[in-house]
């Protein structure tokens, strides 16, 4: 287990500032779109919050979904290098918790967590790690200043073209998904 | 809505990519986000949903391009908000509160708290809107990021070339 600077890879709770949907209320779209959005979304605070426009919901989960977990292309432990290293830029102590177990769980290992909860900016065990917390972090900072510069490090460990959108759609989508878990709600304490 | 090869979206449009070119073409490598994403801008701005007319969306969606300095899809969305049906309507008296709201969620997602969801139900949103406006305001935080990204790519290739 892992807590610095109010980040942990511990399991959180999240709880809503609207009413969730009720599942014994829900319309059967809702449940649909529930159901496909992830497994456990049926009991999930959050989940439940964003049914209340399910095709809404239905839209970000295929885009989340696919950019998180489709195969090929970067490898998924990067990606949630990526999504990890924006949560803890953009303080959303929940996405953090979730996104650090992910990355320890694809890569088997929690150092590179540890160096990203201490300070994202010089995170990183490899040059190959480093290119990408930085990446990240210009892209989630200062969008409308990226520039040739900061592809050229992503070039410089071997991504492609593909690779390099892999990274910027999950860099770019913790801008989306830290939003929302921030300002629908909060993680419960004590964490 | 189609998202062949050959076609362009919001986020090519944005980002100036056209068919043809090879960041065009790495796009569809993920058809499926591709797609999602498209649908998605879509369903944030044309889904009914009481309290938040197509218009008010159209003019949060400019005003958060303009505060990020998104300048592409700032067009984009004025461009579609000057051919939207509802344009002459009156705004709701909610859009004060909308862009106050849309504001502190694009410049930084700390700022969210109770106190500003509580803003908007005063201003007479309720739950649903509330979860719609929300996920527009943070989608174009990430709509916006995947066009700056992809310009900067487009730069690099272009200097080498």
């Amino acid at each position: 287990m892992i807590r610095r600077n109010g980040f942990t890879d511990e399991t959180l709770e999240w709880q809503s500032w609207l009413e969730p949907v009720q599942p014994a209320e829900a319309t059967p779209l809702q449940l649909e779109v529930l159901d496909e959005s992830h497994p456990q979304s049926r009991t999930s605070p959050y989940y439940l919050t964003l049914a209340h426009q399910p095709l809404m919901l239905r839209h970000r989960s295929a885009a989340y979904n696919a950019i998180m977990y489709a195969p090929g292309g970067l490898p998924r432990a990067e990606r949630e290098l990526g999504a990890m290293v924006v949560s803890v830029t953009n303080g959303c102590v929940y996405c953090t918790s979730v996104h650090a177990q992910r990355f320890e769980q694809l890569a088997k290992r929690s150092d590179t967590v540890e160096q990203v909860f201490d300070d994202p900016r010089m995170a990183g065990t490899t040059e190959r790690e480093k290119a990408i917390a930085r990446f990240a972090i210009a892209v989630t900072e200062r969008p409308q200043a990226l520039a040739a510069e900061d592809i050229a490090p992503l070039r410089a460990i071997g991504l492609s073209d593909e690779e390099i959108i892999d990274l910027l759609h999950a860099v770019a989508i913790f801008g989306w998904a830290n939003r929302l878990m921030q300002n629908l709600g909060e993680p419960v304490p004590p964490f | 809505m189609s998202t062949s090869l050959d076609s362009i979206d919001v986020i090519d449009h944005a980002a100036g990519l056209a068919p043809g070119d090879p960041l065009h073409a790495a796009r569809r490598f993920r058809q499926k986000v591709v797609e999602a994403t498209q649908a998605s801008h879509d369903a944030l701005l044309l889904q009914p949903v009481d309290g938040l007319s197509p218009a008010d969306r159209l003019r949060v969606a400019a005003h958060v391009c303009t505060l990020a300095g998104a300048a592409s899809l700032e067009q984009h969305y004025a461009d579609r908000l000057a051919d939207a049906p509802d344009r002459d309507e009156p705004s709701s008296p909610a859009l004060p509160a909308m862009l106050a709201f849309a504001a502190k969620l694009t410049t930084d997602p700390r700022l969210g708290d109770r106190a500003a969801i509580d803003a908007l139900k005063r201003a007479g949103l309720g739950d649903a809107a509330i979860v719609a406006l929300a996920q527009l305001v943070a989608f174009l935080s990430y709509q916006l990021r995947v066009v700056a990204g992809l310009k900067a790519m487009r730069a690099g290739q272009e200097g080498t070339r």
